[in-house]
């Protein structure tokens, strides 16, 4: 059983934010004495140095198609309409057809020379700093056992996401904030449990910010205001509640769990003023507010998701998820990939290109590892006579920049259609080990004691890729 | 002995060789193929890791080999699998894969095998690993009560056994709780609710010797302790209303289960006819209707579980499930991680792949699902009464007529078509001809019939599980169901000593035996594992504080003997809940209080010797369940389901939209539990995850719990409630604080406290004076900030 006999004395110290009225300070040395002084999320030294010190994940949920976006295939659009020269996967999810070419044109971009369909104009000029991993594979053909994989590192158990496991490897550097939120997640597909801690503790995990429901706009997170309190009132009830609680412990005597209970409090009054801070865009210059595309009503939604992520990167959040989901799985064109691809493309084209280079003009694109991609790719063959393609975790795209990875490189190859990932192959764990690596933590030895043994976020995979640092 | 057993498989395996290695083969092995082996074969295949169930760094373990047979076959290089592999010669098995070795590294490991393959001696590491004697597989001995100094504390054996710990370590436990407090404790304890002013009253006045027995049965025979209670089970038995996992679709069944176990742990069914009807209700006889239906809900246990309904493998979506119910029963009953062998042979405990897939083939002879391609149907029995055949015979009459009603209608057209066309011969679809009125109108009837036949009714149907083809199952290596070993019979792990192993016949899928096996007197974990959760359910931790784990990577229990005595009791009391609560409960080790001195605290700090009570916040339930007893608004109905979506519908699908309701009144128990998307004030106070059997939930304090105390309507609301309810009261203010006291903490207010509470609320007013005109609701406002105050504060959330 995990206890929490938490002071939260040094987050209160890292943190510059005042607290009203109340006597705070007199308050701590009154309080603290009892405690042992363990803070669950201070700031703790990563394995090796670290090249990152943030994730911002950019989950294109329902599984964008590599061949139409950053893997061309020469044979896929001369062979248009044959069968695939070789066998498909044992397990399919949909039975498809013959091959079906690309509709959209590739050019090669910047001094890097990496290949972006149309698809992606805007962020096709920052190539340069995006290291495409064209031979990711998975395990799962479903959406819910692909996306509980890429979050969690596992499709049939209910394991912590990698949030939780980055927040419990580094801490966090701002205790006023979450560690680790989710912007507009999807309900669907493992639902919580992609942003749960698990058998974690609670203190990992994920806090969300609104769900793929409702638009990015009104997005909050669940009781951070009062519907009816003044601030004023608020305060005097806080201060009445610790004169109660001080009271109440002094009959009771030392108990570190009251202790906490007490100093929860305080920061939950503290998160209250914060939070709201963090998600108010207003602030921001119309510059930037058009950078990210929220003058555009096809690319506000998403846009405000990535501005949003900046100021929590900002902050000091460990790990910043943003969701590209609507109330359809978004990428996910069984059918009509031409229409569907093409309206998703615009919605997160600019905004993504806006938050790369909004980070890099703030010199955070160094610490920051961005991470885009979806729980799988699509298959280069068609589904029904859909002109559509099928779910496809046997070869697929992913990019990361930022965060110590080499810009305008192009790793691994998937096979001449791209169905399979063919050339230094990619498992989404080889991908956690990778990551939670850049973040100066070694996979193998961020393990939890739970049910009597040692879990890690890998399982008992995943290889580090060197070749993708810079 | 097993060093001569040792020496007899070696020597089978290698007849050869009985002359140790020269000092100068020794050294060509050093040079030359142990880097080798290091650098390019044991990181997958050592000590760390063992692909294909090989490992390549002992003589002992290349001969043994992995999956495939032997590495080395000392002598014949041409017949060792290890040289094929490097050559590369055999398209399936290129080691290692990417880069081969050279040449010259692989004519040494030729030579190397030609010599017979030396190989120096490895001292055997771990001995304690994979014990078969550990303390856990064998049966509770007999104890003998513990003699005391301090005589008259103890009020029952068992006190006997904690105090002799206690004083071996030189500890004094604590005083005796106060009543007050003792009331509150055993009331939330047993009930989940806090206690009413009245029941307070009548306990403080009982001034009989046993009044504290007579609260407690007072408190077992209130239906609230099934509520309670019941709950418990269902942490255990990862009890939802939803699959989850990735196709989040409703049990629109499960509440069945549910109420099952509040009432078997309302009427004290005897655990072990429990415990056989979670795995074999089906297979028993009945004497009535109602227990056969009892019977059959009982076996949701093994069909609740959450599965991944959308696998497109269906052999792997079998064996999953199997997985998932062979893990559960070894939490949930033997307190093994049995999970861990379906791939390799357990690395702690003595459990072998092939135990494993022993116990694998009565699950997979067992119906849990009726189909496995995607969207898979997990099966469910139909619960057979006058009422379902009424409603079946109704439902077959209504489909006759529709279908009636479509003929007769089809006749009646052709007639008039063939009237129509007279002598002309009619085309074979003599319904291309209808007129367009008539075709609309065969439209809607037959649109009509299909949605009939589309939506039988609701036939009373339990989740649970039938008998299938009866099957031994093949060791799946590697877990691969596509990689099929040798099949192993139907049968328990034998490691586990006491009862007699189960013979199995061929006609039946054994789970009526297994059941019985796991609630045989002699058993040595069923009786251990069930006591421990129900002592760490009183006390906040177990004896074994690993209470789902009591293998070798398992605590070891802080008092052996008293678990074993407990568990002994336990089944020579016909496996009484009941009675195991009231032994412990009536002890005194229950009744201390939760202070200590300082220096007791100091030896003793975790409390190991259980030297006075824990203090612990409340569980999920209780928070919103006391909130809404002490507001005046729980709705006490019994049983029934709060879900409002259909049986199989989707609870949460890609829209993200969330089809849950939780404003019910009623208590905690009776609302949804949704995997993935756990009720928020749930998920926030420790609720555990219902995936995954617990019965240890965990405790924590985090910000956002705060956070909801401070700002959800829902606790608002409850202050509102609780504050019109003390202002309805006659009286005074005094009064009214009085009875806020009473009601919240179970004690009376004190004059300092009144004081303030009063200066408070002057306070309140004041500050929403700009606000609100109306001093009515000014002094409504001011009461509910208070109230809203003595809801959040620790001493409603903690009991001592």
């Amino acid at each position: 059983m995990f206890q929490l006999p938490i002071s939260r004395r040094h987050a209160l110290k890292r943190s510059a934010a005042g607290f009203g009225s109340l006597a705070l300070a007199s308050l701590l040395s009154e309080t603290t004495s009892a405690s042992n002084g363990i803070d669950p999320l201070a700031v703790r030294p990563p394995h090796h140095v670290a090249r990152a010190k943030r994730i911002i994940f950019l989950f294109m949920s329902g599984g964008p198609s590599q061949v139409d976006t950053f893997d061309p295939k020469p044979l896929l659009d001369r062979h248009d309409g044959k069968p695939l020269p070789f066998d498909k996967p044992r397990v399919q999810f949909n039975s498809t057809g013959n091959l079906l070419k690309s509709p959209w044109r590739f050019r090669q971009h910047g001094d890097s020379g990496l290949w972006v369909s149309e698809l992606f104009p805007h962020l096709a000029q920052r190539v340069d700093d995006l290291c495409m991993i064209h031979s990711m594979h998975g395990t799962n053909a479903a959406h819910g056992g692909a996306v509980m994989k890429v979050h969690t590192g596992s499709d049939n158990f209910i394991r912590p996401s990698i949030g939780s496991w980055v927040s419990y490897g580094l801490g966090t550097e701002n205790g006023n904030l979450p560690a680790f939120v989710t912007i507009c997640p999807t309900l669907a597909f493992g639902g919580i449990n992609n942003w749960s801690s698990a058998f974690l503790p609670a203190d990992y995990q994920g806090t969300a910010i609104g769900d793929a429901s409702v638009p990015s706009e009104r997005a909050k997170v669940r009781y951070i205001r009062n519907s009816r309190l003044s601030r004023e009132v608020q305060q005097l009830q806080l201060e009445r509640l610790s004169q109660l609680n001080r009271e109440h412990q002094s009959r009771t005597g030392p108990e570190a769990s009251l202790e906490a209970r007490i100093n929860s409090f305080e920061l939950a009054f503290r998160m209250q003023s914060e939070l709201p801070k963090v998600e108010d865009l207003s602030g921001e210059s119309k510059a930037t507010q058009h950078l990210y595309g929220l003058d555009d009503p096809v690319t506000a939604n998403f846009g405000r998701m990535c501005l949003m992520a900046r100021r929590f990167a900002e902050s000091g959040v460990r790990f910043i998820q943003v969701t590209h989901n609507d109330n359809k799985v978004q990428w996910d064109q069984h059918a009509d990939l031409k229409n569907g691809h093409e309206k998703n493309a615009r919605e997160v084209d600019l905004p993504i290109a806006g938050l790369l280079a909004d980070l890099k003009a703030r010199g955070m694109l160094d610490d920051t590892l961005i991470w885009w991609g979806g729980e799988f790719g699509r298959t280069p063959t068609a589904e029904g006579g859909n002109n559509g393609r099928d779910h496809n975790p046997d070869g697929f795209t992913m990019w990361l920049a930022g965060g110590g990875v080499k810009g305008g490189l192009r790793y691994g190859s998937s096979d001449d259609y791209g169905y399979f990932a063919a050339e230094n192959k990619v498992h989404i764990h080889d991908l956690h080990a990778t990551m939670l690596h850049l973040l100066g933590l070694d996979h193998e030895r961020l393990t939890h004691r739970h049910a009597g043994r040692d879990f890690r976020l890998t399982d008992v995979e995943g290889n580090v890729v060197h070749e993708l640092f810079a | 002995m097993i060093g001569a057993l040792l020496c007899i498989l070696l020597a089978a395996d290698e007849p050869v060789r009985v002359v140790p290695p020269t000092a100068e083969q020794l050294r060509f092995f050093e040079t030359n193929v142990r880097p080798v082996l290091v650098e390019h074969c044991q990181k997958c295949h050592g000590s760390k890791k063992q692909w294909a169930g090989l490992r390549l760094d002992s003589r002992e373990e290349l001969l043994r080999g992995g999956d495939s047979g032997a590495a080395i076959v000392p002598g014949e290089p041409n017949k060792s699998l290890l040289i094929r592999a490097v050559r590369h010669e055999d398209e399936n098995l290129k080691m290692p894969k990417d880069d081969k070795l050279s040449d010259r590294q692989i004519a040494d490991l030729v030579r190397w095998v030609e010599m017979g393959a030396p190989f120096p001696k490895v001292q055997k590491s771990n001995t304690r690993n994979r014990d078969p004697n550990h303390w856990a597989f064998q049966p509770p001995k007999e104890q003998r009560v513990p003699a005391v100094k301090n005589v008259a504390w103890p009020q029952s054996a068992l006190d006997n056994f904690v105090l002799a710990k206690l004083e071996a370590a030189g500890v004094s436990p604590a005083e005796k709780a106060d009543k007050r407090t003792l009331i509150r404790r055993v009331t939330f304890d047993l009930t989940g609710l806090p206690p009413m002013p009245v029941e307070i009253d009548a306990f403080l006045a009982d001034d009989r010797a046993d009044a504290f027995a007579h609260l407690v049965d007072r408190l077992l025979a209130s239906p609230a302790y099934g509520e309670r209670w019941g709950r418990h089970w269902l942490d255990v038995a990862r009890y939802a209303d939803s699959n989850g996992l990735d196709e989040n679709i409703a049990h629109g069944n499960a509440w069945r289960y549910r109420d099952h176990v509040v009432a078997a742990f309302n009427s004290d069914q005897p655990f072990d006819r429990f415990i056989v009807e979670q795995l074999a209700g089906d297979l028993l006889p009945a004497e009535s209707e109602a227990q056969r239906h009892t019977q059959l809900i009982a076996t949701g246990f093994l069909s609740i579980g959450p599965k991944v309904l959308a696998e497109v493998d269906p052999s792997k979506m079998q064996m999953d499930i199997v997985d998932e119910q062979l893990d559960s029963i070894g939490r949930v009953f033997l307190g093994l991680t049995l999970g861990c062998a379906r791939c390799h042979d357990h690395k702690f405990d003595p459990i072998e792949t092939a135990d494993y897939y022993g116990l694998a083939g009565i699950l997979k002879s067992t119906r849990t699902m009726d189909t496995y391609t995607k969207v898979a149907k997990w099966h469910e029995n139909e619960l057979p009464s006058a009422t379902l055949t009424a409603m079946r015979t109704e439902y077959e009459a209504q489909l006759a007529a529709k279908k009636k009603a479509v003929e007769d209608f089809v006749a009646q057209a052709d007639k008039q078509v063939r009237e129509k066309l007279g002598a002309e011969k009619p085309p074979e679809k003599v319904e291309t001809l209808y007129p367009d009125a008539t075709k609309a109108e065969l439209t809607k009837l037959r649109e009509a019939l299909a949605t009939l036949e589309k939506n039988p009714p609701n036939y009373p149907a339990a989740m649970g599980v039938a008998e299938d083809k009866v099957i031994d199952l093949a060791i799946h290596v590697r877990g691969n169901p596509l990689k099929l070993g040798e099949v192993v019979p139907r049968r328990t792990p034998p490691v586990l000593r006491g009862p007699q192993p189960p013979s199995l016949a061929a006609n039946e899928s054994g789970r009526r035996q297994l059941a019985e096996w796991l609630t045989d007197p002699q058993h040595p974990l069923t009786s251990r594992v069930l006591v421990n959760r129900v002592w760490r359910w009183h006390f906040g931790r177990g004896l074994v504080r690993t209470t789902e784990n009591f293998g070798l990577l398992g605590e070891a229990p802080s008092h052996p003997e008293l678990l074993d005595w407990l568990a002994r009791r336990f089944v020579a009391d016909g496996w009484s809940l009941k009675s195991l609560h009231r032994l412990i409960l009536n002890s005194s080790v229950y009744q201390q209080s939760s202070s200590a001195s300082a220096e007791v605290v100091a030896r003793d700090p975790d409390n190991r010797l259980f030297g006075r009570v824990n203090v612990r916040r409340l569980e999920a339930e209780e928070v919103r369940d006391s909130l809404l007893a002490v507001s005046g608004q729980l709705d006490g109905t019994f049983g029934g389901t709060l879900l409002k979506v259909k049986n199989r519908d989707y609870l949460f699908d890609h829209t993200s939209i969330d089809k849950t309701d939780y404003t019910s009144r009623r208590r905690s128990l009776y609302l949804p539990v949704i995997r993935n998307n756990v009720f928020d004030l749930f998920q926030l106070l420790d609720f555990p995850d219902p995936a995954v059997p617990n019965g240890d939930r965990a405790m924590t304090t985090v910000a956002p719990q705060a956070l909801m105390m401070l700002n959800s309507d829902f606790v608002m609301q409850s202050a509102d409630e609780l504050a019109a309810r003390l202002l309805a009261e006659p009286g005074d203010d005094d009064h009214r604080l009085s009875r806020m006291h009473v009601l919240a903490y179970g004690r009376e207010v004190s004059a300092e406290e009144r004081q303030k509470h009063l200066a408070f609320l002057v306070k309140v007013e004041q500050s929403v004076t700009v606000t609100e005109p109306d001093a009515d609701k000014r002094r409504r406002q001011a009461w509910s900030v208070l109230c809203h105050v003595i809801l959040a504060a620790n001493e409603f959330v903690y009991v001592r």
